[in-house]
């Protein structure tokens, strides 16, 4: 019966070992295999080189040297560009419009209430692709072209859940007394709101934020489809270039990639529980 | 300021706080929303426009009754909806079985390794889906990393066709939805009351018993929360089948891009997104109809 459990318990601990494997193993493989030399396989190994890298960074070597791929630095970089204004914009009005929300759902009772909370469920759980093809037709419908500005408004409309889910959590989790006392205290509501829920909703609003960049970053689908054809964010670029066929800087661009988000996540996350 | 009533304040305030946001979504989602559906019932018109009358044979061409005029019946496009629906449910079952057993370890982990482990899961959610998914195309295909690794071992002659198949969107997908999947499983998990479990073992129950009356019912809520979550995402997707998968994996969410992107019939479009669009919100419907009868139950049963 002990030794079952040993068994048993060690067997599961493999398991949990075999279960994170599998979900960085292959990160690794892609990290390692962004320094191969070759060319032409990827996954052969035939040597160690930073030329992707220095690649991707317009910098010379032999492959640029042969005119290959040098055409696609360029749109990299405006790829990049894009995603940063697109993820910028993006963020802002997503941070104020749904911190607005969530304080008004939070701080006051309303008809609508319980619907409002619901409603701004609704584009997270709403599949991309049907979002997506809504708001093109929409755009198209309407007349506004696309381009940048459409693929900001897209985007806003479901990270507006994002925010606010992360910032109602923040003020359910806030200490009620500490308003009323003061109110007692005889401080107006102005400053009742800026000397107290201000601070303690700020990491909820910052959290919210560093997610809805993240995510912004990230999108594919609903990018996809309200981008039009002359606008390309990184995702879509990438998208892009997996379907045309792999060059090998796709894998520095991946790791490149890897590295910004895992470092902004891990930055958010740490401070998420340290201020617990 | 000073003119208003305490109450027509707190209404101004609430004004400026819920007006923009509501502006935003009643133009940006429920607009939209609203004109597609109203698409979906309207005639294709040529070189990609529509023609302003009702026509419910956008439904029709996937559901039996095809326009009499210009076509006959074709079951390509359930059989694409059923496919779908095969992958996205084989999708939810396996990311559940690799949850499961590991939400269970983790769940009994110390503190400090627990939080490790937790961040270590949430992690890839905010790494790039598209990167993740191109780490699979390198390792699956002809000239990837398994297909070299076995010939230099001389265990296969020929490569094994392993990329384009529907065997690798699953694949894809389970990766990219472990988090999804991860989370609310761990959640019930982790507020599981072993006493019951103990209880269940000291009354005589053998270990599958104990297991498929006590401990899978206790944590029910997270394994169909995060089964829906994972479901939604996985139905309607195109992105992992347009990577990984072939010209033979076409899913619904493939089918629609080519309506809109090529093949410009939007009605069509419209009306297949509607069909995914209603497929999750009946679920989401079971979902919470049974998660509030639970809540109002719980009371009464402790």
């Amino acid at each position: 019966m002990r030794l079952a459990r040993i068994l048993g318990s060690s067997g599961l601990t493999f398991y949990t070992l075999i279960f994170f494997a599998f979900i960085y193993v292959p990160i690794g493989l892609i990290v390692i295999y962004s320094f191969n030399a070759d060319p032409v396989n990827m996954m052969r190994w035939s040597g160690f080189t930073f030329d992707w890298y220095k690649q991707i960074f317009g910098l010379k070597n032999a492959a640029s040297e042969a005119a290959l791929y040098i055409e696609s630095t360029d749109q990299l970089l405006a790829a990049v560009r894009t995603s940063l204004i697109v993820a910028a914009s993006t963020t802002m009005v997503a941070t104020v419009l749904g911190t607005a929300a969530a304080l008004a759902v939070y701080r006051f009772s309303f008809f609508g209430k319980r619907f409002y909370r619901v409603l701004l469920f609704v584009p997270m759980l709403m599949p991309d692709i049907v979002l997506g093809i809504a708001l093109l037709i929409f755009f198209v419908g309407v007349g506004i072209s696309l381009g940048i500005g459409t693929i900001i408004i897209g985007q806003c409309t479901f990270l507006i859940s994002y925010v606010f889910i992360v910032v109602s959590a923040r003020l359910a989790g806030m200490d009620r007394t500490l308003e009323n006392a003061s109110a007692d205290l005889g401080a107006d509501e102005w400053t009742t709101f800026r000397k107290i829920i201000l601070p303690q909703v700020m990491p909820g609003v910052v959290g919210g934020a560093m997610l809805a960049f993240i995510i912004s970053m990230d999108d594919l689908v609903i990018t996809y489809f309200v981008s039009g054809t002359s606008t390309q964010t990184l995702p879509i670029f990438i998208f892009g270039m997996l379907r045309r066929g792999i060059k090998p800087e796709v894998n520095a661009i991946a790791v490149m990639m890897l590295l910004f988000s895992f470092t902004i996540a891990a930055a958010g996350l740490y401070l998420h529980r340290r201020k617990r | 300021m000073s003119g208003l009533t305490r109450r027509g304040r707190a209404r101004a305030q609430l004004g400026i706080l819920l007006g923009p946001v509501s502006l935003f979504l009643s133009i940006f989602l429920a607009g939209p929303l609203i004109i597609m559906m109203i698409y979906s019932f309207l005639a294709p018109g040529l070189y990609g426009g529509v023609e302003w009358t009702f026509y419910p044979h956008n439904f029709g061409r996937i559901l039996g009754f095809a326009d009499p005029e210009f076509e006959i019946y074709d079951p390509v496009y359930i059989s694409i909806f059923f496919r779908s629906l095969r992958i996205a449910v084989t999708t939810v079952l396996i990311t559940l079985l690799i949850c499961y057993p590991a939400a269970f370890q983790i769940s009994r982990l110390s503190d400090r390794w627990k939080a490790f482990a937790l961040f270590l899961i949430t992690l890839p959610f905010f790494a790039s889906l598209i990167v993740r998914l191109f780490i699979w195309i390198l390792i699956l295909k002809k000239t990837g990393f398994i297909n070299t690794a076995l010939e230099s071992l001389g265990w296969i002659d020929h490569p094994l066709e392993m990329i384009y198949t529907d065997g690798a969107v699953i694949l894809g997908m389970v990766y990219i939805f472990i988090p999804f999947m991860f989370l609310p499983v761990y959640a019930s998990v982790e507020k599981l009351d072993w006493t019951l479990v103990r209880a269940s073992q000291d009354l005589g129950a053998n270990g599958f018993q104990t297991f498929w009356r006590v401990i899978f019912p206790l944590t029910l809520p997270g394994v169909a929360g995060g089964s829906i979550i994972v479901f939604i995402p996985a139905l309607g997707n195109f992105v992992v089948p347009a990577v990984l998968g072939g010209a033979k994996s076409l899913m619904l969410g493939n089918l629609i891009e080519q309506q809109f992107l090529a093949a410009r019939n939007w009605p069509f479009g419209a009306a297949l997104s509607m069909l995914v669009m209603a497929i999750v919100l009946i679920l989401l419907f079971i979902y919470i109809h049974h998660e509030t009868r639970r809540d109002d139950d719980a009371p009464a049963a402790g």
